[in-house]
């Protein structure tokens, strides 16, 4: 009812006012007698919107007089008629139609793209049953301004133990695997999770079982689960798999079942699952390392607010009873939903306004294209009304050719967005898979919006004309054989100018914004070179590898191999790998610093090998970089980023100053030297401390390194020698996807830089359609100024001032315009600050930029058709 | 002259005392399979009715307590009854026509 509300916007003030609620309760009643007698609510809903519009336009134009009965089944005859007459219009003047439908298919097929873009990654529901209930848990440390680091196994069990809020808790992380034992040895990537975690989701296995709760218990026998994708490509689909005995990393498993074909999770890259055992553990199970995503599942019932409330005193409680491992950190609960969409929410919604603002352009247009129209129709509108046409009837006329319009342009516009999402599929990286543009397609809700779209379109580039034709005084109109006088027509012409200007620069503003951002990312010092470099990624299974020196020597093998490749300039590796996504945090202690007690001191471990800064071109700032002396036996050697070194010293030089991980024992680390910043996360995320281990020496380890081979040439053309290279050193050892770093680097950006493209190109359509929009207003000022043109000319006027004329009156305008739209630029920009990267809402550069585009784009659309008065011929404008 | 359909059956309506709105359109739509009223036109026919003094709103302190108090109650005026059975007549003389025309037998 709220929607009929919104109808009854129709009427004058005063009638809703005196008979609105009426209004609206005599309209549920005949809903509800629809339903009961099972007739068609969509037809009630026509009947109503033709007789809120009929009867709204009628109560507006009588101001009281006493009404015409108007009822439904004549109303529609008259659309029909309408309709019909509206086609053989259009198909009549196929220019004006091409013009207007070609810019209202742009419009609308843009709008129904990003809207089947918000649809597919924010409207649709979460893939699992009672997705509201669905939460993520994670340890808040507000010191440090975070709240969701990974969570450490005991707590993990301590909190699914405590709390009094949640269904059940399940741990989750995620680690390569190798598949062997039966045919082709296989690198796979498995979920690890606590039982529960499929309850959780309510996920059923489409074939065997998910995990029992034994499974989480140290030492019992351990079954996993196949995607169903796995399921398809390594096991041909056999439904005698399950109960079948795998091994994975050397460790025995059992096939327990297989995932529906419509599970998806988040992480797609996942191909199986198995259990992960943290209950009844011999040693304790560790406070301190950090590594698990928590999901959970509220009781039903429990609000979010309910669920944090528990979860702050689950929290308090092991602070108290762990203060050394826990006094920094509570635990927080974040939705889901909220974890999965909420990153990419304000940039959709800005595609969303911005592609709003393209229609309204768009639908200024068309409304200039039809008063055009109607200034040429006023003399047949004029007989009309002399032979009896109700003015409300001519209204509803001029209002039903725009509805078909409309129609026509929405119809194209499916084409167009057609077309638009197959480009954007390919334009924007998918993201997460959950949320992501997997499902971006024309589905029914879509449809529904570009229908709504279509008609709201229609009526709002219809009800200008419509009016002005309805208000326009018929015997007026036949004396001066349909010319039409000035006034109110061109103050009306003058607002769609302004109005066009207005918007195009807003929506510029918006795009100078995205693409300042955008630049300002990419200027951003990354802190190594991401050009010429191979990266290929080595696990070394721990069932073959079991002792640490089998692991060094085989990539130090490796890592000679790798420098020895045909077009490689040597290789050298790393643990992490920067904007691999990989990451990990320790304490750290650091002699002679005293931490505040809330802000512990913490560092990003990283393990690499000789060579690493020169394969990768970070800067060594101070100090030397790890060589191949720093070994067993040597003295412990650690090197640290600049952030470090300023942040833990800084007034003096770490150079020779001692760190040391907690839970390593009381072994320091001698500081030898200080890298350059390198940006980890991304180029617009923040550098954290970060501690450089020799993989030689005994207190780094690593299974898995990412090696690097910078190339003479192309370094994609390394990846076959890389390959021969492993295998050569273990046949057995499966190989990653070789990447460069020019295509990590391009992934990192991927997201901002579609985000720009889209937004750019938006905002280029306005301009485009705004050029287009002005000059037709300002061609149509021109004729409808012609005569006037020759009077000035046969005074004397010399043709030039009639072209400044015409050019002052478009500066003046552009001017109006642009003061709004810019100001509603910044306006709109600083609800959207989120998504700016070093760049003020009201950027004056940008602000400059765009002022003069529009400007000379303005001054340019004026300037066609102020060339074609300059060259009026004064006698033939006069005789006209 | 004729009156139009709505206005003579919300009238015949009203005969039986006041009413409100939507009562009225029930009444209306139990009289005869019509298209669903709708509120715009029912309300502009109302309004126009009152403008013409055909009905007019009762006094609110005279409406039934127990009732909503937003609803609007209204009642035949004397202009109003008359013109209802002005157009009754009509319709009677112009029912008897068609019998005599054997348009209509005495049953149907």
């Amino acid at each position: 009812m709220r929607l009929y509300r919104l109808l009854l916007l129709a009427f004058p003030a005063a009638v809703r006012r005196e008979f609105g609620d009426d209004m609206t309760a005599l309209f549920a009643m005949q809903v509800t007698d629809a339903r009961r007698r099972q007739r068609s609510v969509v037809r009630l809903w026509m009947l109503a919107i033709a007789d809120a519009i009929a009867n709204g336009l009628a109560e507006r134009r009588s101001g009281g007089r006493a009404p015409r009965d108007w009822n439904g089944r004549r109303l529609i005859a008259a659309f029909l008629t309408d309709a019909r007459y509206a086609l053989r219009m259009l198909v009549r003047q196929p220019g004006v139609t091409f013009v207007a439908v070609a810019t209202l298919a742009l419009g609308i097929g843009a709008n129904t793209a990003i809207f089947s873009a918000v649809n597919a990654i924010l409207l649709r529901p979460l893939p699992y049953d009672d997705p509201d209930r669905l939460m993520t848990v994670w340890e808040k440390r507000p010191a440090e301004g975070v709240l969701d680091n990974v969570v450490a196994p005991a707590d993990v069990l301590d909190w699914a133990r405590l709390n009094t809020t949640f269904e059940a808790m399940a741990a989750m992380t995620s680690t390569p695997v190798d598949l062997t034992g039966s045919g082709e040895p296989e690198r796979l990537n498995a979920g690890v999770v606590s039982p529960p975690f499929f309850d959780i989701l309510r996920v059923r296995a489409a074939l065997g079982r998910t995990f029992t709760r034994d499974e989480a218990i140290v030492g019992k026998p351990r079954g996993v689960l196949l995607t169903h994708r796995l399921w398809v490509s390594r096991f041909g689909s056999d439904p005698s798999v399950v109960g079948r005995a795998l091994t994975l990393n050397g460790g025995p498993f059992e096939v327990a079942g297989v995932l529906p074909a419509s599970f998806e999770f988040s992480d797609e890259s996942i191909d199986l699952w198995a259990p992960l055992q943290l209950e009844g553990s011999a040693q304790p199970l560790s406070r301190a390392s950090h590594q698990f995503f928590v999901y959970a599942r509220t009781k039903p019932g429990v609000t979010l607010q309910q669920a944090r409330l528990d979860m702050e005193r689950v929290g308090t409680l092991l602070q108290q009873q762990y203060p050394d491992t826990n006094r920094t950190h509570g635990a927080w609960v974040i939705p889901l939903e909220e974890r999965l969409r909420g990153p990419v929410r304000s940039s959709l919604l800005l595609l969303l306004g911005a592609v709003a603002f393209v229609l309204l352009i768009a639908c200024v247009n068309v409304a200039n294209i039809l008063l055009a129209r109607a200034a040429g129709r006023r003399r047949e509108m004029a007989v009309r009304a002399a032979v009896g046409a109700g003015r409300a009837r001519l209204a509803g006329q001029m209002l039903t050719e725009s509805l078909v319009l409309a129609a026509v342009g929405g119809a194209c516009g499916l084409i167009v967005a057609n077309w638009s999402i197959q480009a954007l599929k390919t334009l924007v990286p998918d993201g997460i898979p959950l949320v992501g543009l997997a499902h971006l397609r024309l589905e029914p809700r879509v449809l529904a919006f570009t229908a709504a779209v279509s008609l709201v379109t229609g009526i709002l580039f219809g009800v200008l004309p419509a009016w002005q034709l309805a208000r326009q005084d018929p015997n007026g109109a036949l004396k001066d054989g349909g010319r039409g006088p000035g006034g109110v027509r061109r103050r009306l012409r003058v607002a769609l100018v302004v109005s066009e200007i207005a918007l195009a620069s807003l929506l510029l503003v918006a795009a100078g914004l995205t693409l300042r951002s955008f630049l300002k990312v990419l200027s951003q010092p990354a802190g190594f070179r991401t050009s010429g470099t191979a990266t290929v990624t080595i696990a070394l299974p721990g069932a073959r590898y079991r002792s640490r020196e089998a692991y060094f020597t085989t990539f130090e093998t490796l890592r000679e191999r790798f420098g020895a490749a045909p077009g490689a300039r040597g290789a050298s590796a790393t643990s992490h790998l920067p904007l691999s996504g990989r990451d990990g945090r320790r304490g750290i202690n650091i002699e002679g610093f005293v931490p505040s007690s809330d802000a512990p001191t913490r560092a990003h471990p990283r393990v690499i090998m000789p060579g690493y800064f020169d394969a990768m071109g970070i800067t060594l700032v101070a100090g030397r970089a790890f060589t191949a002396a720093d070994r067993e036996g040597s003295a412990p050697v650690a090197i640290v980023n600049e952030t470090m070194a300023r942040r833990y010293w800084p007034d003096s030089s770490p150079i020779g100053r001692r760190v040391r991980f907690n839970g390593d024992g009381a072994v320091w680390m001698e500081v030898v030297g200080v890298i350059g910043d390198v940006k980890h996360w991304g180029l617009e995320a923040p550098v954290n401390p970060e501690l450089y281990q020799p993989l030689g020496q005994p207190l780094a380890s690593a299974s898995l390194m990412t090696f690097v081979v910078p190339a003479s040439g192309d370094p994609a053309s390394l990846a076959s020698a890389l390959r021969e290279a492993v295998h050569a050193v273990d046949p057995n050892l499966p190989v990653s996807t070789i990447r460069t770093m020019d295509e990590i680097a391009a992934v990192s950006v991927a997201t901002r830089r579609a985000g720009m493209q889209l937004v750019g190109a938006f905002g280029l359509l306005a301009l485009v359609l705004a050029a287009a929009g002005i000059h037709g207003v300002m061609s149509h000022l021109v004729a409808l100024r012609t005569g006037e043109i020759g009077v000035r000319m046969t005074l004397g006027a010399a043709p030039h001032s009639v072209l400044s004329l015409f050019l002052r009156e478009g500066a003046v305008q552009a001017m109006i315009g642009l003061a709004l739209g810019l100001t509603g630029g910044v306006l709109l920009m600083r609800t959207f600050r989120s998504i700016l990267y070093g760049v003020e809402p009201a950027d004056p550069l940008t602000l400059v930029a765009v002022g003069t585009v529009l400007l000379a784009t303005a001054l340019a659309a004026c300037a066609l058709p102020a060339r074609r008065a300059m060259r009026v011929d004064p006698v033939t404008a006069l005789r006209s | 002259m004729a009156l139009k359909p709505l206005v003579f059956q919300v009238l015949l309506s009203l005969a039986d005392g006041e009413r409100h709105g939507w009562s009225l359109v029930r009444e209306i739509q139990q009289r005869g399979d019509f298209d669903p009223i709708m509120p715009g036109n029912f309300y502009r026919t109302l309004r126009g009715m009152l403008a013409e003094g055909l009905i007019e709103e009762t006094d609110p302190a005279a409406k039934p307590q127990e009732d909503d108090e937003r609803r609007r109650y209204f009642c035949l005026t004397a202009a109003g009854s008359a013109a209802a059975v002005a157009e009754a007549r009509r319709l009677e003389a112009l029912v008897a026509e068609s019998r005599a025309k054997k348009l209509l037998t005495k049953r149907g």
